[in-house]
């Protein structure tokens, strides 16, 4: 990343002598907020704030959802501002354009974007605001700035004697004008990136007092349940509001855009008179669909159209022609739900012409979007208040229940809270999209020589854009929201990003092959649709992962030694590849009863290569061991590392094991746990994961660790009785 | 109903319906929000608490089952200023991701170690397996649990115990 420093950094003093460092970021630089020396107030572009009293607040604009943001990028700023990550407490972004994600221009967190998007400049944050410390304290000392130097939050003389705390230096530091860039700390000065450290986290998750929304408490606050239509599309014709409105503790009982609402003074109170209510739904516009006729739809698409080229290289017809063999495989794979343990909740509050919010979110200027439509306020009018997530997984990008809490706040006028029960939260989830592939190549001998992938199905972006778009754009007049939508789409490329939800991880098939065609059919059943931990990648992985085992066995080669040959050229590929193939022994012989299968898989810029050995114990699949190499460039926290990519794992495991959404005449089959299955602590694996040690830009660990370890999995069962799984979730009895 | 129990130490009375869950109870009437919801059936083990030293689903147990009662919950794990020696393992370990699930499984830990101090992985893998983590933090849990029943049998105390 190549910026200057006076471009993104700002620096002022604040209220009560505090030293602030703000940023604005590249990209929107037309829109910063600029300094008020004035208001006394906190200031919400502030990255970073120190104050008087030596304590240091860091502004997290990357929400924590487990994935560890809360650790990772304070310690980025503490690295180069010289104190302990400790001592730094972090506070969660309001919104604001200056913690917008650059990759996105809206204020989200996915796509294991966040360290990498913060790499630059949260250390170039960090090395300003102590530069400045250094050349107040060398003011006050009057002696060279460049002999003194910062340690552990404080400033030393150059006699290693006397020295400053921060706190002490603020109010003077705030004066100093930095000028020319700063240099970064060489990685052999680092103290805090990629050492062995605890979560600053960690106590607050392990002594019950981290706040999640779900345990947001305001005084006078009541409960909202709300009961949305079975199938997508229903509309509320009447229900018994009289008879639910006169049950105990029921405030309120009302129809809203998402159907139908109850509020009292308890949650046990709401939920019982929610079992109370009884709905006459108008299913004339409902879904209707069943799963099968989402694949039905699917496959007449396929037949009926090629589909977009996104990638083609050589000709894929003459491949064909000139070949011995042509081999050809279709896959297909569910719904997925999120299955976060912490239920959808908001809680909210109008009053005196504004709404204030509380919610776990992954896009708090989303979430503004959606209160605004759900009410007659402007985003202008509306506060989010980011709290802790438990879980995100993509499922808190889409602001569904913000929408549903800022309707009940508006109507009630006082404080209220939307929790939903784990049953609304699997029915009415938005679903990683079911998708089908249908891959053909081409063999000369043991020679790949063409490569063809037909992805079938839907775009994320089709559905995700209704509040996307307006909140690019705040300051647009509501009635214009649908419009934006609609121009988002359409200027694709332009006005949003190019949407490749449905073949990221397709079309950077990295095989060396020399005919190459890769298309997407789109093609959109109705049912909804978000992202989903590594999303398109989890898909696509699967069918190439699987299929590029499929032309090993066909080459009649190894899996290692097939995938080792096309991929010489890609040098991260081949080293994770070589490692996990030693890791794991993967040529040493296997237990009785047991197989190994291979994946090799590239998402968000990290490297992944796992080696799965699993068995078929009394008719059901089990998994003993994952043996993992990853390259995610420079490590920031080792353990955290750790923790995802083994995360990741079980992710992937629990999908291609049991995940499945099923629809039957449009309403979703699933409810809870028990026909929603999570991956428990007796079928756990044992999981081994090798990071490689490098100094490249770091690149994301949230995610890659899904996509391989599901066709791994298929790949070993073939190995283990020689039956191919080409649709999930994989079956013991194929 | 009127309602008494024992919670983390302390009385307290209350007037409630009878079949309210002791979850919501501890949450909003007492204002312990440690305990977390999940899945309301008892089926994730987020909102797990001891009742009278036995670790139950607090969604799933009306309140009037835990009348009279003795209950414990992750706020009352600790004994004044000193943490339970799990929570303590959980933050050495740096076993939390999102974190929701903790609560439930350091609270079924606890009962675990309470009743077995020196378990065998089985007896810990069998005693963690109601409790799910989405974010998929098992290994963790098991060493954490591990560090402190190994240090449990070189005679560490471990706090309080419902």
């Amino acid at each position: 990343m190549v910026m200057s420093r006076r471009n993104f950094l700002k620096v002022s003093a604040g209220a009560s002598g505090s030293l602030m460092v703000s940023m604005t970021l590249p990209g929107c630089a037309g829109i910063q907020t600029g300094y008020e020396p004035d208001t006394g107030e906190w200031r919400p572009d502030a990255w970073l704030e120190l104050t008087a009293d030596d304590e240091v607040f860091f502004t997290l604009a990357r929400v924590e959802m487990g994935q560890g943001t809360y650790t990772g990028l304070t310690t980025l700023i503490a690295e180069e501002l010289e104190i302990q990550p400790e001592r730094i407490t972090p506070r969660f972004a309001p919104v604001a354009p200056e913690y917008r994600n650059p990759l996105y221009k809206l204020q989200l967190t996915g796509g294991s974007t966040s360290v990498a998007t913060s790499w630059e400049p949260l250390r170039a944050a960090g090395a300003e605001a102590r530069q400045m410390l250094v050349m107040a304290a060398a003011r006050v000392w009057n002696v060279e700035a460049t002999e003194c130097r910062a340690s552990d939050g404080r400033v030393v003389h150059p006699n290693g004697i006397d020295s400053m705390a921060y706190g002490q230096l603020v109010e003077l530091a705030a004066k100093e004008v930095v000028r020319g860039e700063i240099a970064l700390k060489p990685q052999s000065e680092w103290k805090y990136i990629g050492k062995q450290r605890g979560k600053l986290d960690a106590r607050a998750k392990s002594t019950g007092t981290a706040v999640y929304g779900i345990d947001v408490d305001l005084s006078d606050m009541v409960y909202g349940v709300v009961s949305r239509s079975p199938r997508r599309g229903g509309r509320v014709r009447d229900f018994n509001a009289d008879q639910v409105r006169a049950m105990t503790g029921v405030l309120d009982v009302f129809e809203i855009e998402r159907g139908v609402a109850v509020v009292a003074d308890k949650y046990w109170r709401a939920r019982k008179a929610q079992d109370a209510l009884k709905i006459d739904w108008d299913f004339s516009d409902a879904v209707s669909l069943s799963t099968g006729d989402v694949f039905d739809s699917y496959r007449a698409a396929a037949d009926d159209d090629p589909g977009e080229s996104e990638r083609s290289e050589g000709s894929f017809a003459s491949a064909i022609e000139e070949s011995d063999r042509v081999v050809q495989a279709e896959y297909a794979q569910p719904y997925l739900a999120h299955a976060t343990l912490e239920p959808m909740n908001a809680t909210a509050w109008y009053r005196e012409d504004r709404m204030e919010v509380w919610a776990p979110t992954q896009a708090p200027d989303l979430g503004r979007i959606a209160a605004a439509r759900a009410t007659d306020l402007r985003p202008d009018d509306i506060t989010i208040n980011t709290t802790f997530l438990g879980g995100g997984f993509g499922r808190r990008l889409t602001q569904d229940y913000i929408e549903e809490a800022a309707a009940l706040a508006y109507r009630v006028g006082r404080p209220v809270k939307v929790i939903w029960s784990r049953e609304e939260d699997t029915r009415h989830d938005l679903y990683r999209p079911a998708m089908l592939h249908r891959m053909k190549a081409s063999l000369s001998g043991s020679e790949l020589t063409g490569w063809r992938h037909q992805i079938v199905g839907p775009q994320i972006l089709d559905w995700y854009v209704r509040n996307a778009a307006p909140a690019q754009y705040p300051w647009a007049p509501k009635f214009m929201y649908d419009t934006l939508g609609k121009v988002g789409l359409m200027a694709e490329g332009i006005a949003t990003p190019k949407d490749i939800s449905a073949i990221e991880g397709a079309i950077e098939y990295p095989y060396r092959v020399s005919n190459i065609d890769i298309r997407h059919t789109h093609t959109d059943p109705g049912i909804p649709i978000t992202w989903w931990r590594s999303v398109g990648f989890s898909h696509n992985g699967f069918a190439v992962e699987t299929f590029m085992d499929e032309l090993a066995h066909e080459a009649g080669e190894d899996p290692y030694q097939f995938r080792r040959r096309l991929i010489s050229h890609e040098p991260r590929h081949l080293e994770v590849l070589e490692r996990v193939v030693r890791l794991a022994d993967w040529q040493s012989p296997v237990p009785e009863g047991r197989a190994r299968g291979l994946a090799l898989f590239r998402s968000f810029g990290t490297y992944v290569a796992q080696v799965v050995e699993a068995g078929i114990e009394n008719g059901a699949v089990r998994v003993y061991r994952v043996s993992c190499s990853v390259d995610c460039g420079q490590v920031v926290n080792p353990r955290i590392v750790e923790d995802q990519i083994e995360g990741g794992i079980l992710f992937g495991l629990t999908a291609a094991l049991y995940g499945e959404i099923t629809l039957q005449n449009g309403e979703v089959q699933q409810s809870n746990f028990h026909d929603y299955p999570l991956m428990r602590q007796y079928e756990r694996p044992e999981v081994v994961v090798d990071i490689v040690d490098s100094s490249e830009t770091p690149t994301g660990v949230g995610e890659p660790g899904v996509p391989p370890v599901i066709p791994a999995l298929g790949n070993a069962l073939f190995a283990l009785n020689g039956k191919r799984q080409r649709s999930l979730p994989l079956k013991a009895d194929v | 109903m009127a309602v008494s129990l024992t919670v983390n130490g302390d009385e307290r009375s209350l007037n409630i319906e009878e079949d309210t869950p002791l979850l919501w109870v501890l949450r909003d009437e007492l204002g312990l929000k440690g305990t977390k919801f999940g899945c309301g059936a008892g089926l994730c083990g987020a909102c797990t608490v001891h009742l009278n030293g036995q670790p139950v689903r607090s969604c799933s147990t009306p309140i009037e089952m835990a009348a009279g009662g003795r209950v414990t919950t992750i706020e009352g794990l600790r004994e004044g200023d000193r943490l339970h020696a799990l929570q303590e393992a959980w933050i050495e370990h740096g076993v939390p991701q999102c974190g929701y699930c903790q609560s439930g499984q350091i609270m079924s830990a606890a009962h675990l170690l309470a009743n077995n101090p020196a378990p065998s992985r089985e007896d810990i893998v069998a005693a963690m397996t109601g409790n799910l983590c989405r974010c998929g933090t098992y290994s963790r849990i098991i060493a954490a649990v591990e560090s402190v029943a190994g240090a449990e049998s070189s005679g560490r105390s471990q706090g309080r115990e419902a």
